[in-house]
């Protein structure tokens, strides 16, 4: 489930992209697709709803690690990881 | 190479080509890939959706328009000073006519409402009953805009059920499967 490989790359900057990918397949999975369907083909508030939660997902995750930049730097490294999911 | 009971998705640029795709059509298959996408978004998006509800409401309301002019009756002393070939073109025109007026009314119905359920649910990003409802009292509320408030709140409160009850048997949960026993044939 990555759209990154198969080996878990080393995480670079504090960011695992695997589990970043996992963390928004997971969030905006639960939150923007119904579990009432009837058809495979996203329906268009779906697909809306899909691409505000990644955006903000994006931003989101951004302005955290501009934050904990700016709180400490060696130490974000370490704390980036939790947050990173 | 795909591998199995894990979602098939690849690193980008190392997707597996189609059978009987060499490497060098990947550029053709990305750009007729994008081209695609770009038809499979503009046939989803709520322009395309409007006018696509547009002509067909048209042609719902030209057809029933079509059949109950059979039912109309004609006064044989209106057309008396003409000859059959002229009486035959003049009811055919009222019939175009009549096919012309009821389209237009039922084309406008459609697209409005199409229209409109189309932008609250990109505004809602969800996928409820709230939407046909919501788009069915707008669009009666418009529709009936010259018969005064109450007349127009009345419109909208009917086509929202209307459009409640269309879109609840829309909406239904599909029949239970039947599960036959597999035929097992023993000679």
């Amino acid at each position: 489930m990555s759209m990154f490989g198969r080996n878990p790359s080393a995480p670079a900057g504090g960011v695992n992209p695997e589990r970043m990918e996992m963390a928004i397949q997971e969030t905006c999975h639960a939150k923007c697709i119904s579990t009432r369907y009837a058809e495979g083909d996203l329906n268009k508030g779906e697909s809306v709803c899909i691409d505000r939660c990644v955006a903000k997902f994006f931003e989101a995750n951004k302005k955290v690690g501009e934050r904990l930049q700016s709180v400490g730097g060696a130490n974000a490294s370490g704390a980036t990881g939790a947050f990173g999911l | 190479m795909p591998l199995p009971l894990v979602a098939p998705v690849f690193p980008a640029g190392k997707e597996p080509l189609p059978p009987g795709m060499t490497e060098e059509d990947r550029a053709n298959i990305l750009q007729a890939k994008k081209y695609q996408d770009y038809m499979t978004m503009g046939m989803e998006s709520c322009l395309a959706k409007t006018a696509i509800a547009g002509i067909g409401g048209f042609a719902i309301g030209g057809f029933f328009s079509m059949m109950s002019s059979s039912f109309a009756y004609e006064d044989p002393l209106l057309r008396q000073n003409l000859n059959t070939t002229q009486k035959t073109m003049e009811i055919f025109k009222d019939m175009g006519r009549g096919m012309w007026r009821s389209g237009k009314g039922f084309g406008k119905v459609g697209a409005l409402f199409a229209g409109i359920e189309c932008v609250i649910e990109s505004y809602r990003a969800r996928n409820d009953m709230v939407n046909p409802v919501a788009a069915g009292f707008v669009a009666g509320g418009i529709l009936a805009r010259n018969s005064g408030p109450t007349g127009a709140l009345g419109g909208g409160l009917a086509f929202a059920a209307f459009s409640a009850a269309i879109d609840l048997f829309l909406r239904r949960e599909p029949a239970e499967y039947v599960h036959m026993p597999p035929v097992i044939e023993c000679y």
